[in-house]
Parts: C-alpha cells; sequence; structure tokens
C-alpha cells in the first residue's frame, strides 16, 4: 500500500530507559527469570524499569489504578511523542494499538486462578483488564485523544497493519492524526512459550518488552520524514513458504536503496541476511539488541531507521515470526 | 485529504455458522420462527462447575470435508466455525472455483475475535502448571488470532493483506467498517470481512465472575433483564466496489452506506449512561450514508440484557429518533443466538441485510415487560415491514468501542 505519513512525533519504552534514545544507549543488564512451568531454571529478560521516575506521572491517574505494566509503557510512550499537541489537536486524534499476546500478565493471573483455585476464585477486577483493547481505551481516556481507538491483533506485522490503517483514516477524514504504537509485555509464561518452540536455544536471543509510538497525519511536502509504503508480504505457515516470502519481500526495490536489518537473534535472522544480501545499509554498526518484543520490537526498528535515515530513500523489513513478512519505505527530504 | 468520491461498497456474499444453523439461511429461518439456541454449555467444551451461569448458545460445528483427521485436529474451534461461514460467503458471491480456491488470490481479509483460538491457549496454560512439557509448541502456535486468518488463507489460496481487529464487542463491526473503508479510498476492490468467537472457558468464567451473565433467559431490553448469554458464531459478508460487482455481473445484496466509530471512556465496561456517544456515533454513521435519523426502517441494536447496557441504548435510541422511535423497528438478536462478542457485529449486519432484502424482521424474543421508551419500537414475532430501503447494526464493547453500520437496498 501506498501511503504519505509524516512522522510528526516519537516515543519509546525500552529495558534500557524511558524515551527514544533509549533505543541507542546500550543492552541493558538482563534480569534471570523463570519460566512459570519450570521454577528451577532460568532465562535472561529484558525488563522495563517501571521505577523509572518517568513513570511517576501516571501513577495517581484514576484510570490506571488497576491496569497491567503494559498500559504505563503505552500512555508514557505515546505522551512522549504527543508532546506539543494542543488538548484540540488531541482531540482530533486517533489512536491505534498493534499487540501480539495482549495483556499477557492478567489473563495468565486471572485464569491461572481459575485452574488452581476454581472457577469462583476468578476476579471481576482482572478480567477486564485481560481484553484487547483495554489498554488502548486506558491511554486514550487519559491523553484526552477522542479519535477512534483501534486494537489489532498478529506477530510484529500487526505494526504493518497498524500504518495503514492510520493511513486509511486520515484519507477518510476520520481524524487529523494518528498514535501507532506497538506494545508487548512480559510474564514468565512467555518463556515457557518460547522454550516449547526453541527459541530460547538461540545465542544471543533475549525476551523483552516495551512500547514504542509514531505520531503520525498526512504528509505536506515540506514534512522531512515520511513513510511512503507498507507492504505485507504473503503469508506463511511452512519453513519453505517463509522463505519464498523473505525471497519476494525486496521485489520491486531498487538494489541501492539501504536497508535497516531488524531480525537479529531471531529464526529469521538467516532469512533476512539471504534477502538483503549486497543491498546496503543504514549505518556502519547496528544498534543496540534490546531483544524480541514483538510488535513492540517491529516500532523500535522503524523508529530506529528513521532516526538514522541519512539518504533519501530506506526500507524496513518487517519479521512477523508467527505470519507474515513485510516492508516500511521510509523518505527523508 | 479527504477523498472527494469514494468508491462505492456493496455486499455480495454472506455467510455464517450460528448456534441457530451450520448456514446462514438456515439460521435466518430459525431467527425468524422465533427459536432460540441457549442451553447447558456441552462438557466437550468446558466444564461450568463453580460458576453461576451454565447456559451458552453453542454451535454445532459443521463438516469440512477434504481434510484429514490430523489437520483437523489442528484446527481451532474459532476456525472450525470461521472456515465454513467464509466458504458460504465466498461460495454465495461466486468467488471460489471448482476446487474451492478463491478466485481472487489477492482477496484481503478484515476479521475480529475478542479470544481467537483461546482454548489451545488454555490447554497451554493448563499443561505448563501442571508441569507437561508434550505438545506444548503446538498449543501456543496456534491460539494466536492471526492464525485462523493463516487458515482461512490456506483453505481459499489467498495472500492479500488482513487484519484482526481485537475491539471487543463492537469489533465484527469495525471489521466489516474498516474492509469498506479499504474499498472507499481504493486500495482494493475486494475484501472478506466478518468475525468468529468460539465458546471458551477464560472468557465464559470472567464474564460470570462480573456477573454479568443470566442464570435464566436472555431477555433484552426488558425490565426483568437480567444479563447475558454467551454465545459463539462465525459470520463474513463478501464486500465490493459497485463498479467491481458490477463488472463480474456479481448479485449484489446491499450497499453498505454508513459507517461510524467512536470510543467512550465513562467507564472500561460500562457505557456512558445516557448513550450520548452511542448518538454519536449512529449520527456519524447516518452523515456518512446521507441519511435522516427516521429513514432507518430497522435496526440490529447491541442489546446484550444487562441492566447497564440496555437501559443507556435504550435512551440512546429515544435520544436519536425522538418521535420516530416507533416507526424504526428494533429488536436485539442475542436473545436468540446469545453474545457472540468477537461475531456479533458481523452476524448482527447479516440479520439487518436479510431484514432489508426479505422485510422479515427479526423478533425481539423472551420479552415480558419492556424498558418502557422501547415498547412501542420492539419488534413482534411474525412481525414483516414491506419497502425497507435503510437499515442499521449497533455495536458497543468493553473498552467504550461503539459502532454502526448502514445498508441501503
Amino acid at each position: 500500500m501506498k501511503v504519505d505519513l509524516a512522522i510528526a512525533g516519537q516515543g519509546a519504552v525500552t529495558p534500557a530507559g524511558v524515551g527514544v534514545d533509549s533505543l541507542f544507549t546500550g543492552t541493558p543488564k538482563p534480569q534471570m527469570t523463570a519460566p512459570l512451568g519450570e521454577p528451577r531454571c532460568e532465562f535472561p529478560v529484558l525488563r522495563v524499569d517501571l521505577k523509572d521516575p518517568a513513570f511517576a506521572r501516571w501513577q495517581n491517574e484514576p484510570r490506571l489504578r488497576r491496569v497491567s505494566p503494559m498500559t504505563f509503557f503505552m500512555v508514557e510512550a505515546a505522551a512522549q511523542a504527543l508532546a506539543g499537541l494542543s488538548a484540540g489537536e488531541r482531540a482530533q486524534t486517533g489512536l491505534i494499538v498493534a499487540l501480539s499476546a495482549g495483556c499477557l500478565l492478567y489473563s495468565r493471573r486471572f485464569y491461572e486462578a481459575v485452574i488452581r483455585n476454581g472457577r469462583r476464585a476468578a476476579s471481576p477486577a482482572l478480567f477486564p483488564e485481560t481484553v484487547f483493547n483495554s489498554p488502548g481505551s486506558h491511554v486514550a481516556s487519559v491523553l484526552g485523544l477522542n479519535g477512534a481507538v483501534y486494537a489489532l491483533c498478529g506477530d510484529e506485522s500487526a505494526w504493518m497493519g497498524a500504518l495503514k490503517t492510520a493511513a486509511v483514516w486520515l484519507r477518510r477524514g476520520r481524524v487529523k492524526q494518528v498514535i501507532v504504537m506497538g506494545v508487548e509485555e512480559f510474564d514468565p509464561l512467555v518463556l515457557d512459550a518460547y522454550r516449547s518452540a526453541r527459541w530460547l536455544r538461540r545465542r544471543g536471543f533475549l525476551t523483552s518488552e516495551g512500547a514504542a509510538t509514531l505520531l503520525v497525519r498526512a504528509a505536506r511536502p515540506d514534512d522531512p520524514l515520511t513513510i511512503t509504503e507498507v507492504h505485507e508480504g504473503p503469508p506463511y505457515r511452512s519453513p519453505a513458504e517463509a522463505h519464498f516470502s523473505a525471497a519476494e519481500l525486496f521485489a520491486g526495490v531498487d538494489e541501492r536503496v539501504p536497508c535497516h536489518r531488524s531480525a537479529r537473534h531471531t529464526w529469521a535472522e538467516v532469512l533476512e541476511r539471504e534477502a538483503t544480501a549486497g543491498r546496503p545499509e543504514f549505518s556502519a554498526a547496528p544498534p543496540p539488541y534490546l531483544g524480541l518484543a514483538f510488535t513492540a520490537s517491529a516500532a523500535w526498528e522503524t523508529i530506529r531507521a528513521a532516526r538514522t535515515l541519512a539518504v533519501p530513500q530506506g526500507v524496513v523489513p518487517i519479521w512477523g515470526l508467527n505470519h507474515r513478512f513485510g516492508r516500511i519505505g521510509l523518505r527523508r527530504s | 485529504m479527504v477523498d472527494d468520491a469514494p468508491a462505492r461498497v456493496v455486499v455480495t456474499g454472506v455467510g455464517a455458522v450460528t448456534p441457530l444453523g451450520p448456514t446462514f439461511p438456515e439460521s435466518w429461518d430459525a431467527l425468524i420462527a422465533g427459536r432460540a439456541a441457549d442451553a447447558p454449555v456441552p462438557r466437550e467444551i468446558f466444564d461450568t462447575t463453580g460458576c453461576r451461569a451454565e447456559r451458552a448458545c453453542s454451535a454445532t460445528l459443521p463438516e469440512l470435508s477434504g481434510l484429514t483427521r490430523k489437520a483437523l485436529s489442528r484446527l481451532s474451534r474459532a476456525s472450525r466455525l470461521a472456515l465454513p461461514a467464509a466458504r458460504e460467503a465466498l461460495t454465495h458471491a461466486g468467488l471460489l472455483d471448482k476446487k474451492g480456491r478463491c478466485v481472487r488470490a489477492d482477496l484481503a481479509i478484515s476479521v475480529s475475535t475478542t479470544a481467537g483460538g483461546m482454548a489451545f491457549g488454555e490447554n497451554f496454560c493448563r499443561d505448563v502448571i501442571a508441569g507437561k512439557r508434550a505438545h506444548l509448541y503446538s498449543q501456543v502456535e496456534r491460539y494466536l488470532p492471526q492464525q485462523q486468518v493463516l487458515d482461512l488463507q490456506q483453505d481459499f489460496g489467498v495472500s492479500g493483506p488482513s487484519v484482526v481487529m481485537a475491539n471487543a464487542c463492537a469489533s465484527g463491526a469495525n471489521a466489516v467498517g474498516h474492509a469498506a473503508d479499504l474499498i472507499a479510498i481504493g486500495e482494493t476492490d475486494c475484501v472478506l470481512a466478518g468475525g468468529f468467537e468460539a465458546l471458551c472457558e477464560l472468557v465464559f468464567v470472567g464474564f460470570d465472575c462480573l456477573q454479568a451473565t443470566t442464570t435464566e433467559k436472555c431477555r433484552p431490553f426488558d425490565l426483568k433483564r437480567s444479563g447475558l448469554m454467551i454465545g459463539e458464531a462465525g459470520a463474513f459478508l463478501v464486500l465490493e466496489s459497485r463498479a467491481a460487482a458490477e463488472a463480474r455481473g456479481a448479485t449484489i445484496l446491499a450497499e453498505l452506506t454508513g459507517y461510524g466509530h467512536s470510543t467512550d471512556f465513562f467507564h472500561l465496561t460500562q457505557p456512558q449512561p445516557t448513550g450520548s456517544v452511542l448518538v454519536e456515533v449512529m449520527r456519524a454513521a447516518l452523515r456518512d450514508a446521507k441519511l435522516e435519523p427516521a429513514q432507518i426502517g430497522y435496526l440490529n441494536a447491541h442489546g446484550t440484557a444487562t441492566p447497564v447496557n440496555d437501559g443507556a441504548e435504550a435512551l440512546a435510541y429515544q435520544t436519536l429518533f425522538g418521535n420516530a422511535l416507533g416507526e424504526t423497528r428494533i429488536s436485539s438478536t442475542k436473545a436468540a443466538i446469545g453474545h457472540t462478542l468477537g461475531a456479533a457485529g458481523a452476524i448482527e449486519a447479516l440479520f439487518a441485510i436479510a431484514a432489508l432484502r426479505t422485510g422479515d424482521l427479526p423478533p425481539q424474543l423472551n420479552l415480558q415487560d419492556p424498558i418502557p421508551e422501547m415498547a412501542g419500537a420492539l419488534v413482534q414475532v411474525g412481525e414483516k415491514r414491506d419497502g425497507l430501503r435503510h437499515v442499521m447494526s449497533v455495536n458497543l464493547g468493553f473498552g467504550g468501542s461503539n459502532a454502526a453500520l448502514v445498508f441501503s437496498a
């Protein structure tokens, strides 16, 4: 899909800190954490520090008193991207949240209580917070975003779906600007899932969490940085289909257009290496590794690419690990 | 950057698996006959011991021909509902070839769900807690909603763009509305849009612990309403640009003329008590359709039968329609098929379209003592309306999601 989205704001919450600069500062020290089902073995996990002073401003928000960590990641990242927008402008702003596992922490707690203690132990305080779109509703409410709120599910490619949906809203005139967000939160159950998929055996792989946000609006000729294309490749289920999809990813893209490599330490890394062979990179040194946090990772990489793009055009591949790959085109003028 | 001339969007195919039947025509006939599908939750789906409520509206899963037993075992219950419903819609639209593959390999998909293949996720969680290590990957791999989309893409041989909406109970209407937006801006000229939801323990227990489920009959818009009945379904529409549909000689079932959506920030699980946000959303959909409220002949209401929802919704209709409220006929089909959550917006849109085409109106079942302001507007069993031109379908959800769709003849 050809789009014309100006990047008007950015925000990030990462294990390395709060703010977009944290995407470049370094890989923080992982915390050793046990999976839910294997208390005796531990794996390194990159966690967001919720004691960071930046989160203090949200602690007393009535609407946020019961929320899980991901909502704090989201509200902080969105607030960064919205800095400078008036209340009137915020009222014409929509919010699209791309997520994979959603409110996993509360979902696991809710269901674990049911399993361990019976259905009468189910918590009415937790259940509403397990719903995919609850965090987005909280964030829009707290930040005064009166445009529509969508929650989109999927692997990393849901980030592309969110950007495309923002473009659709803007072209339909439904909002003036859109906060587009990728977010994931950690729960020990994630380690059980990754372990079953054998991802934890990969050298260097780290489980992670966090959020990132772009504020986008319809581009004007003088905008310095725009998203020009969001392309979803064919879906895959088998390794052969994944190879085919990866090979098709850069079809039609001039081989001189640089690429931001982003599949580090995942099973898609080898596919990325093959698909981007011979293509120039954005920068000589890769940015610090921040682990895998699905849609948040996709959003982090898009912001990193946008910040480091020094030539007129660049491509950010999005390696969806459970459905499809794609690419995002950037233009700097 | 508003497009001056958005493409017109039409419906060319519908399909559904509901608690009332394995196809849309069977479901519709049962609905119009006044049947309701509530029954104790089958034990093979999950056990309700410890819950207040024990009943739900479950669907009988249709046979899926051409699949091995192993392939069937890998499908989530959600996919078992979505696949036949989508296949029916694509067949109805004339978009499947003799081998059952879609003739549009670039077909876009816009779907909604709230829980995806959650039963796999539940099993994964149970096994992890129990210390079982076998078959964990196959469960966790298949529970995420994009895997049901992948099931659809594989079955029909399509690889176009896809999006999974998860805006709680308004998701289905959002998925349909988003599909219409994609066509309106010229991004594509054909989208398979709809929703699916399978009964699962986590969601059932969740609503039960909120005391939002009823322990007797689901009675939308009744003074004695005591809560919702959970249901399950798969429901799909084929949306096309009018130009594309006419060019290939497709039968046009209805035109999607209006879509409105917004978010109500009053409370995470309760609508603004006066229904003001819903009024705003319905007005937006009517503006889109260039219609006045009184031109809506039938409205499929959200009508969950919870005390809070139906009260606010009734006030919203009173505000929007004013003195014309009785002229617009209203019913909530959740009394018959339950609240199908992520599928609700899609299946209820289908019911509204069928009313538009046949003049038969889905009756308001289980009504004893109607909310006074709604009493004159609720559809009676056997009621018909000739010459319907415009219908509306309305949905609300957790998180304050509100959506309205308008279909025209």
